[in-house]
């Protein structure tokens, strides 16, 4: 009995993993998307040997169903419900014979999840970065020239500056969805002095003058200026900000790391400046804002007190919404630098994006090509910014909601005019690793600022292999 | 596959259950003939296949899930494998392991371990031990306690912990400083006990850092700081010399599995030993020394071995708090989450799996020291 289980078992097996792998080769010798270069490689002799009678003509055979993957972060409700309402029905109607899916996940996990997706050379086709992440996965990604560039889609053209954030090695690997630069915002009713401070030595006084400290709790109840992180003051991003304000760059002419040049010094010891202008000497000990709802720059409603911040360095997304009444009283500049001190100081907004890059192990490249154009006409790269506020990567999208808004228009504006981009950093995560745990020394007064730049340039030094 | 993402589902899951039927079988027919070689009985050469048969499924998951996956982490832990690069794995030998040695970042990782668990190991068993003595009282709601007391296990580290635990801890307004800075007001001995607590622990928390980093001069100024001002409080997830102490409080927190089993240890003791102790006039602090904590030993034990090995492995809360604060990460970092950081932010996949085999390492040689150690004080008597 066992054994004619056992033979039976067997044989099912047998049966179903012969048509399993029916199943998996027939895609890879019929389906439209084969990479290209696996066709060049084939030896032209091979064709020669077909007879060409022994292939009756025939219609073309129906398209193999295909799932096109795409891994989105973080988008809000709406966001997803159009791409899904219109964008990808559009798309498979267009494309008979493809199913669109969309993954959610979120930026907080997202890279443990795509080291997966890359060790296994399996996911998504289509995967969701961030601005620095075209050079830490970029040789992981596909080359997106042949279907992206100009020669392939015309419309490329009227991208914005967003669009080197999505290029490795000179080559496109995807599409920008938006850019996000950090403005300095500031309150003008609640402002002790002028506005903006145009220098370091402005910022350091704006920033005595405007703080508050509550004697009774020991903590900040006004806080001058609010960056990335409120309570370092030091957080790498703000750091490379201020950075780029004074002329400062990453690398050398030779590449090697450029963090013992006197820019570095300088913006290490005004990191260094405001922290203490705000909070005092470490050994005071004083706690930072009430951790709190909305924006830290706007007011609550309920007590008609000031969530703390005066003036606040951040993206548009940590502002107000454009509908509050605070607006009135709220200025959006860029970070001046400190041309009194170095001459090549320009004022900066730190241009962050989120894109849609193709992953090299997709089968489907030429696909995924096609829905990013799908998903990124003129129409609809404005129609997926609207339903998040903010600016569209591509320049011609920018209008109506952009331009009705005085606050978004502003921020257009100042991006195109003073936007840098935080792309092309090379071993960008090791890199803030190594500026954050250095940064983080400095506001303890563990370390000078003189250490902390010599601690960045050797280890970064040594990550990059100079 | 097919391209339609049902049928291959279906089929995946077919293939599955007849690999693991077949892959049973087939374990069980080669246990059934190792025992027909070494001459084992027919009924026993039965048993045998029985045996196997049914404990197939998770030996062929154990294989499959845990066995490759280290032999695979153990060949990588000697090749340059980075998993974004698009390249194969490269052969470098002991480079990973010899690299560690001069790793500042690791070093750095292994102190704060260190200190987590020195400090919070024996704050977690003391705490169970003392919740388990007060919840094996026959009181009324003693359920609701035990409940209580264990949920946070359940609960874990999500989303909604985190922000509440950001909400309490915070300097200013945070519920825990606000207690403090109540008792501070109303019985001004509190103070100066708050303030001597703080000190000490800043000056604790410094000298590790200054260990970590082979720099003392954050010691040196707090030392010369002296004693802090009478509006001091803690400032749990704002400050490097506090992030160590916040940690050691979310464990704390999730002290309620060892709290179980030291209750199932006090309800195992005979009461007629407590009863015997009674008519010698014993009081309530000699019983516990004398009979319950002698006898609980194996549970300690048991708790110290599990707790130890949860501590040098220890994540979670430190990425509960600090993820989002990246400048106060080096202060409290670990071992492992310097592995997380090295294989998942560096995806240096090699570099990771060395330290990984390294960890184990220690945590072998910790729990052997820990076995040969019991004997002096393990009391299995009752057992």
């Amino acid at each position: 009995m066992r054994t004619k289980l056992l033979t039976l078992l067997l044989l099912v097996s047998v049966l179903v993993t012969g048509c399993a792998t029916a199943t998996t080769q027939a895609p890879a010798t019929e389906a439209p998307v084969v990479p290209t270069e696996v066709v060049a490689t084939e030896e032209p002799v091979v064709l020669t040997e077909v007879p060409p009678t022994e292939v009756p003509p025939t219609e073309p055979p129906p398209a193999e169903p295909v799932t096109l993957k795409i891994y989105l972060l973080d988008y809000t409700p709406d966001t997803i419900t159009w791409l899904k309402e219109e964008i990808n029905p559009a798309f498979e109607a267009a494309h008979p014979g493809t199913t669109v899916e969309i993954t959610e996940g979120s930026w907080s996990g997202w890279d443990t999840t795509f080291a997966g997706f890359f060790a296994a050379g399996e996911g998504p086709d289509i995967i969701n970065l961030g601005s620095e992440m075209n050079t830490l996965y970029g040789p992981s990604l596909a080359d997106m020239d042949p279907y992206l560039a100009e020669a392939a889609w015309p419309d490329i053209v009227n991208f914005g500056p967003a669009l080197e954030n999505a290029k490795y090695e000179g080559k496109l690997r995807g599409l920008p969805i938006f850019t996000a630069p950090r403005y300095v915002f500031c309150r003008s009713d609640l402002a002790v002095g002028t506005l903006p401070p145009m220098s370091f030595a402005d910022w350091v006084t704006f920033a005595k003058e405007n703080t508050i400290i509550d004697p009774d709790t020991n903590s900040l109840t006004q806080q001058a200026l609010v960056p990335v992180d409120a309570l370092s003051m030091a957080d790498w991003q703000w750091w490379l900000l201020v950075y780029y304000s004074i002329g400062g760059t990453l690398y050398k002419a030779d590449g090697t790391p450029n963090f013992d040049s006197p820019e570095a010094l300088a913006t290490t010891q005004f990191m260094l400046d405001m922290r203490q202008a705000t909070y005092g000497p470490a050994t005071d000990a004083v706690g930072g804002l009430p951790t709190g709802q909305g924006s830290v720059i706007d007011v609550n409603d309920e007590t008609n007190a000031n969530n703390g911040a005066v003036c606040l360095a951040h993206s548009g997304w940590a502002a107000p919404a454009f509908d509050r009444p605070v607006w009135e009283n709220i200025s959006i500049e860029p970070f001046y630098g400190d041309s009194e001190n170095f001459p090549n100081s320009k004022p900066v907004v730190l241009a962050f994006n989120d894109w849609l890059a193709v992953a090299d192990y997709s089968p489907n490249k030429e696909l995924a090509a096609e829905w990013l154009k799908v998903a990124f006409t003129k129409e609809a790269n404005h129609k997926w910014n609207e339903t998040m506020s903010l600016i569209p990567s591509r320049n011609d999208a920018q209008y109506g909601y952009v331009t009705d808004s005085p606050q978004l228009k502003l921020e257009a504006e100042l991006a195109s005019q003073y936007g840098v981009g935080f792309a092309g950093i090379a071993e960008a995560a090791k890199l803030s690793t190594i500026m954050q745990e250095a940064l983080g020394k400095l506001i303890t007064e563990e370390l000078t600022p003189e250490d902390v730049i010599t601690q960045i340039q050797e280890q970064y030094s040594a990550a990059l292999g100079k | 596959m097919s391209q339609n993402p049902y049928i291959d589902v279906l089929i995946n899951t077919i293939l599955t259950v007849l690999f693991i039927i077949i892959a049973s079988f087939g374990l069980g027919t080669l246990a059934r003939t190792i025992a027909k070689w070494v001459g084992a009985s027919k009924r026993k050469q039965e048993n045998t296949f029985a045996g196997y048969l049914f404990a197939a499924p998770w030996i062929v998951g154990f294989l499959i899930f845990v066995v490759i996956p280290l032999g695979y982490s153990l060949y990588w832990s000697f090749t340059d494998y980075r998993v974004t690069d698009n390249a194969p794995p490269n052969w470098i030998g002991l480079s990973n392991y010899a690299q560690l040695i001069n790793d500042a970042g690791f070093r750095s990782s292994i102190v704060n371990t260190l200190f987590l668990t020195a400090v919070g190991l024996p704050l977690m068993i003391g705490l169970a031990l003392f919740l388990a003595v007060l919840l094996n009282q026959k009181t009324r709601g003693e359920h609701i306690f035990r409940m209580a007391f264990y949920l946070p296990v359940i609960l874990g580290f999500n989303t909604a912990v985190l922000l509440s635990w950001r909400l309490m801890l915070n300097t200013g307004t945070g519920i825990i400083n606000q207690l403090i800075r109540a008792f501070s007001n109303a019985f001004p001995p509190f103070s100066y006990l708050n303030r001597a607590v703080i000190f000490v622990q800043e000056i604790i928390s410094a000298l590790f850092l200054g260990i970590s980093s082979g720099k003392f001069n954050l010691l040196n100024r707090v030392w010369d700081a002296g004693l802090p001002a009478a509006n001091r409080v803690p400032m749990w997830v704002e400050s490097p010399l506090w992030t160590k102490m916040s940690v050691i409080m979310l464990m704390a927190w999730g002290c309620g599995a060892m709290m179980l089993i030291f209750l199932a240890g006090l309800n195992n003791i005979p009461r007629e030993l407590h009863d015997a102790a009674d008519v010698d006039g014993a009081n309530g602090w000699q019983h516990f020394w004398k009979i319950s904590f002698p006898l609980l030993t194996p549970y300690v034990f048991y708790n110290l071995i599990v707790g130890m090995i949860a501590c040098l492995q220890i994540f979670e809360p430190i990425y509960v708090l600090y993820r989002d604060n990246q400048p106060l990460v080096p202060s409290a970092i670990s071992m492992v989450y310097y592995l997380w950081q090295t294989s998942f932010r560096n995806f240096e996949i090699g570099y990771g799996s060395a330290i990984s085999w390294l960890i184990l390492f220690m945590i072998l040689t910790v729990t052997a020291i820990q076995f040969m150690i019991q004997k002096r004080w393990v009391n299995y008597e009752l057992y």
